[in-house]
C-alpha cells in the first residue's frame, strides 16, 4: 500500500512540475498564467509532502 | 434516571481507523467535484479556474475551521453543535437547521447526479430525451435509500474505503495523463482572455464552485467516532481538505486547456473546446468528469467505460451520506432541545431512527418533484423561465445546496470565533495558523485572524448566491424562516428561552467528551486549566 501511495505521490510532483513548466513558458500572457501556476505549486507541495509522510512511515515498519 | 436518559439509545463505538476517516470524508466531499465541474464550467467559462481557485481558497478556511472544532469537541453534532456553544442555543438551531437542508438537498442533488453519470452508458436516462425516466429512477433511488437506512443498512467503511481508493487513483490518472498529453496551456490562456464571463456570471459561477466542496460535516462525524480523534482528525483532514483542493484546481485548469482527443464540433461543424459544451446543455453538465475523463488520450477508451460507473457509485454513497447524516443531526439537535424528541426515537424492530430518515426523505423527494418539474410538464417551465431565469433541476438543487452550506458555514466561523473567547480552556492540538493573543475577560486567548477572512470569504459567497438564484434566493430564506417558526412554536410549547439558550455545564461536558474518545491527557490537561482559571479568579481582587 506504501508504495503505491508513493507512487502517486510521485505522479503528482512530476505532473505539478511538468505543469509549472508549461505555465511559465506562457509567462508573457500575464495573469491568466496564475491559476495554472498555483496549480502546479499545490501540486508539487501535496506531493513532496506526502512523500515526506510515507517516508516517514516506510522508517517507522 | 430521566426519561431522556432512558431513551438514549447506546454511544457509537469508536473504530474508525485514519484511512477510514480519510475516506468516510472523501466518499462525501469528493463526490462534489463529479458534480461541480459541469455546472461552473457552463456558467463561469474562461474564468472556471478563478471561481474554483476563490472558494477553493475560502474552503481551505472552512476545512481547517472544522478540523479545529472536530478535534477539540469531537462530537457527532458538528455545525450545529459547535455553533450552539460558542453563539447560543437559536444560532444554533439555524446552522443546524442550514445543514438539515444540505442533507436533503445532498440526498436529491447527488441520486440525481448519479443517474446523469448513469446515463453516459445507459442513453435512456438522458433526461433531456426521457425525463419521466430520469425521474421516476432518481425517485427510485432515493426511496431505496431511505428504506435501507429505515431497515439498518448502511454501506460499510471497507466498501467506502475501497470506492474512495479507487476514485483517488482514477482522477490521479486522468489529471496526469490529461496533464501529460492532452493540455495546452495556450487553449487555457485563450479561454481566459477571449471568454472571460460578466460579474453577474462570474458571481453564479464562484457561488457554484462552493458546491464542489460541500461535505465539511463528515469531518464532525467521522470525529465522533475516531479513536483519539485529537490527533488522527488534523492528519486525515489536511490530507482530505489538500487532496479535493489540487482535484478541484485541476479539473477547472485541464478543462479550460484540454485538447479533446477526438475533435469535438457544433451543430454548424465548427471546432469548439472542450469546456464549450456545457453552457447550453443541462445533460452535459451532469456528468462533466465521465465527459473529460473520455477525452484524455490512450486512457480515454477505457476510463469512458468504468468512470460513470465509479461516478455512479461515489455520487450514491454521497448521496446515502445525506439520508444518515440528516438523521443523524436531527438527533443530536432533539437532545439539545433544539427539535422535538420525536427525532430521536428509535424504531423498535430495526432500531433505527426510522421517523426522522422517513421525514427527511419525503423532504427530498419534495424538493426532487420541484428540481424535476420543468422538464416533466411544458407548463411549469414556461412558468421557471418567466419567473427564475429558466433554472434547470440541476441548477435549482445546486442553488439551495449553495445557501445552506453558506448559511452554516458562516456560522460556523462565527462560532469558532466565540468559542476561543469564550472557551479558551479548552486544549487545541490543533489549532488553525495566524492568531493574535490577546486577553478577554481576564484569560490570554488567541483571536483567529483565518477564520475572519474565512467568514468574509464564505459571506460573500452567500451573497453571490442571494443575488444571483433567484430560486435559491426565495426557497433558502424561506426553509429558514420556516425552521424559525417551529423553532419558536417548540421552545414555547416546552417552556425554555425563545432567544437566549438553556442553562448546560460546559465543562462537565468536555470532560466526558474527552473521556469517551480515550484523549485522557488532554481531559487531565483541560481539568488543570479550569482548576487554574478557578484558583485565578479566586485571587483576583474584586
Amino acid at each position: 500500500m506504501l508504495i503505491v501511495r508513493g507512487v502517486l505521490a510521485l505522479a503528482m510532483v512530476l505532473c505539478g512540475m511538468v505543469v509549472m513548466a508549461r505555465m511559465l513558458a506562457m509567462l508573457p500572457a500575464g495573469l491568466a498564467v496564475l491559476p495554472g501556476v498555483v496549480l502546479a505549486a499545490a501540486m508539487i507541495a501535496l506531493g513532496a509532502h506526502r512523500l515526506f509522510l510515507i517516508a516517514r512511515a516506510w522508517r517507522s515498519t | 434516571m430521566s426519561s431522556k436518559a432512558k431513551s438514549r439509545g447506546p454511544d457509537l463505538r469508536r473504530s474508525v481507523t485514519p484511512w477510514g476517516s480519510f475516506s468516510w470524508g472523501y466518499s462525501d466531499v469528493g463526490a462534489d467535484i463529479f458534480v461541480g465541474l459541469g455546472l461552473v464550467l457552463a456558467w463561469a467559462a474562461g474564468a472556471s479556474n478563478v471561481a474554483f481557485l476563490f472558494a477553493g481558497v475560502v474552503y481551505v478556511c472552512i476545512g481547517l475551521a472544522y478540523t479545529e472544532l472536530a478535534s477539540t469537541y469531537p462530537v457527532a453534532g458538528g455545525g450545529q453543535y459547535f455553533v450552539m456553544r460558542g453563539l447560543g442555543d437559536i444560532f444554533g438551531f439555524i446552522a443546524g437547521w442550514a445543514v438539515l437542508l444540505d442533507f436533503t438537498i445532498d440526498v436529491t442533488l447527488f441520486a440525481w447526479s448519479s443517474v446523469d453519470y448513469t446515463s453516459q452508458l445507459m442513453p435512456a436516462l438522458v433526461n433531456s430525451i426521457h425525463p419521466w425516466l430520469h425521474f421516476i429512477v432518481v425517485l427510485g433511488l432515493v426511496l431505496a435509500l431511505c428504506l435501507l437506512n429505515v431497515i439498518g443498512v448502511r454501506e460499510s467503511t471497507a466498501f467506502n474505503g475501497f470506492v474512495s481508493a479507487l476514485d483517488v487513483l482514477s482522477e490521479t490518472l486522468i489529471l496526469c495523463l490529461g496533464f501529460l498529453f492532452a493540455f495546452r496551456p495556450a487553449l487555457l490562456v485563450h479561454a481566459m482572455q477571449f471568454n472571460w464571463p460578466s460579474p453577474y456570471q462570474l458571481m453564479l459561477g464562484t457561488s457554484l464552485a462552493i458546491v464542489s466542496f460541500v461535505g465539511l460535516e463528515s469531518i464532525s462525524q467521522a470525529a465522533q467516532e475516531t479513536q483519539r480523534p485529537a490527533s488522527v482528525i488534523p492528519r486525515t483532514s489536511v490530507s482530505l481538505i489538500l487532496t479535493i483542493l489540487i482535484f478541484a484546481l485541476a479539473y477547472s485548469n485541464l478543462a479550460l486547456g484540454l485538447h479533446p482527443w477526438h475533435p469535438i464540433a457544433d451543430a454548424a461543424g465548427h471546432p469548439m473546446q472542450f469546456w464549450q459544451i456545457f453552457p447550453h446543455d443541462s445533460d452535459n453538465q451532469g456528468k462533466a468528469v465521465a465527459l473529460l475523463a473520455a477525452q484524455v488520450p490512450y486512457y480515454g477508451a477505457l476510463a469512458a467505460l468504468y468512470v460513470p460507473v465509479l461516478g455512479a457509485v461515489l455520487l450514491l454513497i454521497s448521496s446515502n451520506s445525506g439520508v444518515f447524516g440528516s438523521s443523524r443531526i436531527a438527533y443530536a439537535m432533539s437532545n439539545s432541545n433544539l427539535l422535538p424528541s420525536i427525532f430521536q426515537r428509535v424504531n423498535r424492530k430495526f432500531r433505527t431512527p426510522a421517523i426522522s430518515i422517513v421525514f427527511f426523505s419525503t423532504i427530498a423527494v419534495v424538493e426532487l418533484v420541484f428540481a424535476a418539474a420543468p422538464a416533466l410538464y411544458p407548463s411549469v417551465a414556461s412558468l421557471y423561465a418567466r419567473f427564475f431565469h429558466g433554472e434547470n433541476g440541476l441548477g435549482f438543487l445546486a442553488d439551495l445546496y449553495a445557501f445552506g452550506a453558506a448559511t452554516s458555514y458562516s456560522f460556523v466561523f462565527l462560532g469558532l470565533i466565540a468559542l476561543r473567547l469564550r472557551d479558551p480552556l479548552s486544549p487545541r492540538k490543533f489549532k488553525i495558523p495566524l492568531n493574535v493573543p490577546m486577553r478577554w475577560r481576564g484569560e490570554r486567548v488567541e483571536f483567529p485572524v483565518i477564520a475572519v477572512i474565512g467568514f468574509i470569504g464564505i459571506f460573500s459567497i452567500l451573497i453571490f448566491t442571494l443575488r444571483t438564484h433567484p430560486l435559491g434566493r426565495i426557497f433558502g430564506p424561506s426553509w429558514l424562516l420556516l425552521g424559525i417558526a417551529l423553532y419558536f412554536v417548540y421552545r414555547r410549547h416546552r417552556r425554555l428561552p425563545l432567544f437566549g439558550s438553556q442553562q448546560r455545564d460546559w465543562r462537565a461536558a468536555q470532560v466526558e467528551i474527552l473521556r469517551s474518545s480515550g484523549e485522557l491527557e488532554l481531559m487531565d490537561e483541560y481539568v488543570a486549566n479550569v482548576k487554574a482559571s478557578d484558583a485565578r479568579r479566586a485571587t483576583r481582587p474584586v
